[in-house]
């Protein structure tokens, strides 16, 4: 199991200086310039602290705004005076200010800024840790976290060379990558001159792909994150994981050895990996039987410590199997994994709307139902006017009717449409393009444009070839492409672009997959001319997910990075999955 | 060669002192110095002249004067003193004039005599008026320091961030002090001053009384005294013609000498530099000089005409109507090589090259001597520094010949020095000019100043091309360098009114360029300073960051334009910025009418107002016409906002309204229904008690069922048309949720189930009750038989309709259901039924 990387795939830049840099900072702004002893998380129920001083650490967010001044004018009803002071990460907003201006406390806040925007959650990912952002940008068509991916990017490339190959496609890759080369231009002689680490960059819109982030994920990082929900890197496993009463907090990345064996395998592989694995503990234990006391005390000294820690880890992940499939057989997986495989080749869709008005009838679950909406949507470009309006009412009936709301949110993001008439259709389209040809209006964004936009999944799926001819049994164990993360039904859209626009260096004969996608003034290619790269740099590709990448795309790009003898890093505003996606559009009740 | 140290004057035994001429001053005056008030800035600055200073008539030709000179003379600028008295005049750090007015208030000037500002002392010296002023430096800047008529002082440390202090009062003092000046000790300014025989020392706590130690008695007052450049000396002149040296902390006393004139000074002034070997004091009187220090003997000197001292940090310049002098002691270097019959290295180096070039043999004697004493790297050395204490080019040449010949025999001598030293001559020669009038020197006020000051200087007096020239000769980076006195000479061309705003910017535009680090927001703001708005808009068109526009542009009132400029630069917070300026700028109606043009800026304001005006929300959309959002507005209104059934019936029945304005029929009668079922609910809850309210549909049929008001449920089903197929499985679910199982055997033989019957197995097996389920697997139909027979764990019958149905699908699917020893006989049957099948 487990593939092996091939003899000359390069080396991964060492990012831990991010993480150091980021806690040095941290420290500093805490313990130095503000004197916190201690942490609070900041709810939205009244600290409760007898200390001099409060700080508060904070996104830039208005709602975070009213919080505080709530505190400080409730502390001042109270006759108490404090000192308090707000950190903003990773940058202070002028329309925060304005806010703690007009609640009146801005003379009682002094502010700091910590720029932090990037956290290594493992040896290939970096994570911006900003979920809003999918939301900011996608629906409310807020621009502002494009600066800090700027920002980001600049970080990377002081640290770790220029990069000479430069891709990307979507409205917000082309923003963030242009205000990032004003960024260097401004500051320039600080990379020029250096060697570049990093031989490509990929900047890619989730937009581009909704439809991999909302397939339920059948890897085993992926399964988990859909389960248990992974944060920043790691996972609460609940007592019936750990079997006994309590919970337990898992860190899950490459240093988890069990783990980083199974994270990229698709679930029915892993059980039986397990096991053989659980053997193989077993007999390196019995190997103790028949040591004379040398070898013995060699073994406890050296061995035994990390068959411990080994088998602690494996009895882990053996227990969130066995969590995880007895959730999924008492919700038919394999049911709706049938459906979704259903809907992604375009066939049985009667079948599929029905089983989709059964599943809210049933109210197995709102973000559920709403998923497979959703994928319906996309898939179909848009829901004929019939099963649009009925759909939403089953909607309406079982989940409450404030999801009204979410209805308009996801029409307005492109997630969940109604087929429109032909001609209307390409009459706004051109208006759309004539506006994006227009500077001022190219910078307009695309959230409201988005109504006119057709996903084309279908044609871009028979184009990119996404759902693979299947001869016979897909053999999960020895995949043969990228679609084995989706049990061998369909190569995620997403890495497929990449892995496309990698081998041709270019948009170069992807013109028609690019219309496709809307995006034909958005796709963009930037090379240097100079050849200061080693080749092993230019087998590293930095992948820069806006919006958020799941983990069923990042094992899917590794396993290419390991056929093609590339390495993949991973930069995403957020790891997300197909609930995070749902959550964000969906309206709930305060 | 030999008469070169014909203008030495030995002090005492060690140390000498020189005074060479550094120009001739032709600026032609008519007034004799001690007619006008007179100030001269240091590190080789300019001069001012106020001319006529004390007539008070009104007549224009006799209105007091003031001219600003150069160093050497040059005419920099002259005005008709139009203001109040003036009392003392002094240059600031900065090289800005400030002239102390009888009232108090001081006056700025820049070096070209163009107004800068004016600051005021304070009321009490209003009232009293100046009596006396000085202008001195400290660490933190210029500071001015006044003696008011009523006997009292008054301090700011600096003038740039003024803050005055009343020095505390000196008992008994009844009439001006003799003298008086400004200490700086332990970065605080204390007054001394001299009343009679006594001594006194005021900071800002206290005033007292102290002592100079080993002071020679009968003194009966103090004429004149003197502090050091870097306050760290003081010298006190007595009537009895005796001269005290000492430390300014007055602790230590240094030496003492006795001139034997009782007339008073007109001016004392340390002349010292840092490591002195022997610290001087300069006393002027009308008509002489005298160089007082450690030494029975002092050096006098005759002074033609009407002389002025300024001191500096390494001597003493001396200037009158027609020279400029300066007066030090004798640099070491110099001395060692100079001095007669010296057989110092550098002295024996010089001479050798002298030698080589007359082709004479010598040269190889004294290089040999050098040598043999393994000198020769000191001799170097000693050339090149001695060549930075000389004024005259040839005589630095020569030296610097020396150390270059000498440099040949060194195997391995760092060029650097040489380099540097070569290097700084050049610079120091061109400023020293007659032209430019900055004559500094090499080792001290050079290199204490720092080149950047020295461009600053430059730029100050307009001498663009020579700094820049400069700046590339010294091959500094372009942004410390060129660029900076490039936009400090753009800054200057925006001041030039009579030229047009076109010509100005593209003139400007052609020498910057995109020459690093110059920005263009700064000359435009200059020029909006100068009142030139069009020429700032035109000059913001350069600047490539369009960030950086903003702010003037805001400042300028070109709110729209900012608007689209920080837009462009993609900075959010920028655009936010601007929107708020706009919102306090405009009416509301232009504003919103702005920001329709400006999708980016809107939904950005839009963010903004969801969470701190929700009204203004609501107008925008009003505005826009935006009925579909405005919908969705009061939708988020009836369940955040409103507590009140009435109010959030309302609020629903105004989002109803503009959903059909928006041609939104589905959502209008969504909204439509909820109103109905808010309602419905009210009354539910009124008439049986319980939670209805905020369920959905859904929720509150099944509450209704499972509080057993069947009837209800039913009734309400049909009034929300809720589809059969829901309401079969909601009360299926509830029903067996209840686990009512006669209720539920009843509701399936109601009428056909519209979801088939496998269902009602499902729900039973999920309520673990087998028995029940059972009772429904005969009536699921055929495709789905097998599977309600597996749910129920009866593997033999799904064996059995599996091979019936001849289905292979339905065949593996019981035996991957067929458990080991159990269902052994079912799997062989099974495997029996799929081999017959194959055969056929």
């Amino acid at each position: 199991m487990a593939f092996p990387h091939r003899p000359d795939a390069p080396e991964l830049p060492d990012f831990s200086m991010l993480k150091r840099l980021a806690r040095d900072q941290l420290i500093y702004l805490l313990e130095q310039q503000h004197e916190v002893d201690k942490l609070y998380k900041v709810e939205s129920k009244p600290a409760v602290s007898s200390s001099e001083q409060l700080c508060f650490l904070v996104r830039p967010r208005i709602k975070n705004m009213r919080y505080i001044a709530n505190l400080v004018n409730a502390d001042k009803l109270a006759g108490r005076t404090r000192k308090y002071k707000v950190i903003f990460s990773p940058q202070k907003f002028y329309a925060c200010e304005m806010v703690l201006e007009e609640e009146g406390i801005y003379g009682d806040v002094s502010c700091d800024e910590w720029a932090f925007s990037l956290l290594p959650l493992d040896v290939d990912l970096l994570s911006m840790e900003l979920p809003e952002f999918f939301r900011d940008y996608f629906l409310e068509g807020d621009q502002r976290w494009i600066n800090t991916v700027a920002q980001a990017l600049h970080l990377l490339s002081t640290l770790y060379g220029p990069f000479p190959n430069c891709y990307g496609i979507g409205r917000c890759a082309k923003m963030s990558y242009e205000l990032w080369r004003k960024l260097e231009d401004e500051e320039d002689g600080e990379t020029k001159g250096r060697r570049p680490e990093i031989g490509h960059i990929f900047l890619l819109d989730r937009d581009m792909d909704f439809v991999t982030a909302l397939c339920s994920q059948v890897v085993y990082e992926g399964l988990v994150d859909d389960t248990f929900r992974i944060k920043c890197g790691s996972v609460d496993f609940g007592p019936e994981v750990t079997s006994s009463d309590k919970s337990l907090k898992v860190l899950l990345n490459a240093e988890d050895k069990v783990f980083n064996e199974i994270r990229n395998e698709h679930f029915s592989n892993v059980f039986g990996f397990l096991s053989q694995k659980a053997r193989n503990l077993q007999a390196q234990y019995d190997r103790r039987r028949g040591m004379d006391i040398k070898q013995m005390k060699n073994f406890v000294s050296q061995e035994l410590k990390g068959l411990k820690q080994e088998h602690r880890l494996l009895s882990l992940h053996i227990g969130a199997c066995e969590s995880i499939m007895k959730k999924k057989t008492k919700q038919d997986f394999q049911e709706l994994i049938k459906t979704e495989h259903a809907l992604l080749e375009g066939f049985n869709i009667r079948e599929s709307t029905s089983y989709i008005e059964e599943h809210i009838d049933r109210q197995v679950s709102p973000i559920e139902s709403l998923r497979l909406m959703c994928l319906l949507s996309i898939t179909e470009n848009g829901l004929i006017p019939k099963d649009y309006r009925s759909l939403k009412t089953q909607y309406l009936q079982s989940y409450g009717p404030e999801h009204l709301l979410t209805f308009s949110n996801l029409r307005r993001a492109g997630l969940l449409t109604e087929q429109a008439p032909g001609d209307t259709l390409t009459a706004v389209e051109s208006k759309v393009s004539k506006l994006v040809t227009d500077k001022a209006a190219g910078k307009i964004t695309d959230a409201f444009s988005s109504l006119a936009k057709r996903s084309n999944f279908r044609a871009i799926s028979k184009k990119l070839n996404l759902i693979p001819r299947v001869d016979g049994e897909y053999d999960l164990k020895v995949p043969r492409d990228m679609a084995y993360v989706f049990s061998g039904a369909y190569v995620p859209l997403s890495c497929r672009i990449i892995e496309q626009v990698l081998e041709r260096r270019s948009w170069q004969g992807l013109d028609e997959v690019v219309r496709l996608l809307n995006c034909s003034e958005l796709a963009f290619t930037d090379m240097t001319k100079e050849d200061k790269a080693s080749s092993e740099s230019l087998r590293l590709i930095l992948v820069v997910f806006l919006g958020g990448c799941t983990f069923s795309e990042i094992s899917a790009l590794r396993f290419l990075g390991r056929e093609k003898g590339y390495r993949f890093i991973f930069l995403t505003t957020a790891v997300t999955n197909s609930a995070r996606l749902m959550e964000a559009m969906s309206e709930v009740k305060a | 060669m030999d008469c070169y140290t014909a203008n030495w004057n030995p002090l005492g035994d060690s140390a000498f002192y020189r005074k060479y001429e550094l120009y001739s001053m032709d600026w032609d005056l008519k007034e004799e110095l001690r007619d006008c008030l007179v100030a001269a800035a240091p590190y080789g600055g300019p001069i001012a002249l106020l001319r006529n200073p004390w007539r008070k008539e009104k007549a224009a030709s006799v209105r007091p004067v003031l001219e600003i000179y150069s160093a050497s003379g040059m005419p920099l600028a002259s005005l008709l003193w139009k203001s109040g008295p003036v009392v003392s005049l002094g240059w600031s750090a900065e090289e800005e004039l400030l002239c102390v007015q009888e009232d108090g208030v001081v006056l700025v000037y820049g070096l070209h005599g163009d107004f800068r500002r004016h600051f005021s002392m304070g009321n009490e010296v209003l009232q009293n008026r100046v009596l006396d002023a000085r202008i001195f430096h400290t660490e933190f800047g210029s500071g001015v320091a006044i003696l008011t008529g009523a006997h009292r002082f008054t301090l700011s440390a600096n003038v740039g961030d003024l803050k005055l202090r009343r020095m505390p009062e000196v008992p008994g003092l009844q009439s001006a002090p003799s003298c008086w000046t400004t200490l700086c000790q332990d970065r605080v300014a204390h007054i001394l001053l001299a009343v009679g025989p006594d001594l006194y020392l005021l900071d800002h706590a206290a005033c007292s009384s102290v002592t100079p130690p080993g002071l020679a008695p009968g003194v009966s007052s103090f004429l004149q005294m003197a502090v050091s450049f870097t306050y760290r000396h003081l010298a006190l002149f007595t009537d009895t013609g005796y001269i005290w040296m000492g430390t300014a902390s007055l602790k230590e006393k240094l030496c003492e000498f006795n001139c034997n004139i009782r007339a008073p000074p007109k001016q004392m002034v340390w002349c010292s530099r840092p490591r002195s070997k022997e610290r001087a004091v300069v006393v002027a009187w009308e008509r002489r000089l005298m160089v007082v220090g450690d030494a029975p003997e002092s050096i006098q000197f005759v002074l033609d005409e009407d002389s002025y001292l300024v001191p500096e940090l390494d001597g003493v310049r001396i200037f009158s109507r027609s020279t400029h002098e300066f007066l030090h002691e004798v640099p070491v270097a110099s001395e060692e090589i100079f001095k007669i019959a010296s057989m110092a290295p550098g002295a024996l180096l010089l001479e050798a090259q002298k030698e080589y070039e007359k082709e004479s043999q010598k040269a190889d004697e004294y290089l040999r001597e050098i040598q043999e004493l393994g000198q020769l790297t000191q001799a170097v050395q000693q050339c090149i520094e001695a060549a930075g204490h000389e004024h005259r080019p040839d005589m630095q040449k020569s030296l610097l010949r020396a150390a270059s010949f000498g440099k040949c025999f060194l195997d391995r001598f760092p060029p650097d020095s040489f380099v540097r030293m070569c290097q700084d001559l050049r610079v120091l020669n061109a400023v020293r000019d007659y032209h430019i009038g900055i004559p500094l020197t090499y080792s001290h006020r050079y290199k204490q100043l720092t080149i950047q000051v020295l461009l600053d200087r430059l730029v100050l007096r307009r001498l663009y091309p020579l700094a820049i020239q400069i700046c590339e000769y010294l091959r500094l980076p372009e942004v410390q360098g060129v660029s900076r006195i490039l936009a400090h000479w753009a800054c200057y061309k925006v001041q030039q009114k009579d030229v047009s705003d076109e010509d100005v910017a593209r003139a400007i535009n052609q020498k910057l360029g995109d020459t690093p680090g110059v920005s263009y927001s700064d000359i435009a703001a200059r020029a909006y300073g100068c009142g030139r708005t069009e020429l700032a808009i035109k000059l913001l068109e350069y600047e490539p960051r369009s960030g950086e526009q903003v702010p003037l542009l805001l400042k300028m009132k070109r709110s729209k334009l900012a608007l689209s400029k920080a837009i462009e630069s993609g900075d959010t917070d920028l655009v936010f910025t601007v929107l708020l300026h706009l919102k306090n700028e405009l009416n509301r109606g232009d504003f919103f009418m702005t920001l329709r043009n400006q999708p980016m800026a809107l939904s950005l304001y839009r963010q903004f107002c969801k969470y701190q005006e929700l009204e203004t929300l609501k107008d925008l959309y009003n505005q826009d016409d935006n009925h579909q959002e405005l919908g969705s507005f009061h939708i988020r209104a009836s369940y955040a906002a409103e507590e009140r059934i009435e109010g959030r019936v309302a609020a629903l029945q105004t989002a109803a309204d503009a959903f059909y304005k928006a041609k939104n029929e589905f959502a209008a009668k969504a909204t439509e229904d909820q109103m109905r079922l808010l309602r419905l609910q009210r009354r539910l809850e009124d008439e049986l008690g319980g939670r209805f309210l905020d369920l959905s549909l859904h929720d509150t049929v099944t509450t209704l069922i499972l509080g057993g008001h069947n009837k209800r449920a039913e009734q309400l089903a049909r009034d929300f048309r809720i589809p059969d197929k829901r309401l079969w499985w909601l009360k299926l679910t509830a029903l067996a949720d209840l686990e009512d199982w006669e209720e539920l055997e009843k509701f399936s033989k109601s009428k056909k189930s519209p979801i088939g019957y496998l269902p009602f197995v499902e729900i039973c097996m999920k309520q673990h009750n087998k028995y029940e389920a059972k009772k429904y697997t005969s009536r699921v139909g055929p495709e789905q038989k097998v599977k309600a027979l597996l749910l129920v764990g009866d593997v033999a019958q799904a064996a059995d309709v599996a091979i019936e149905h001849r289905n292979e699908a339905e065949l593996s699917l019981v035996l991957s259901h067929c458990t080991g020893a159990t269902d052994g006989a079912t799997a062989d049957k099974i495997q029996r039924a799929r081999a017959q099948a194959q055969k056929k």
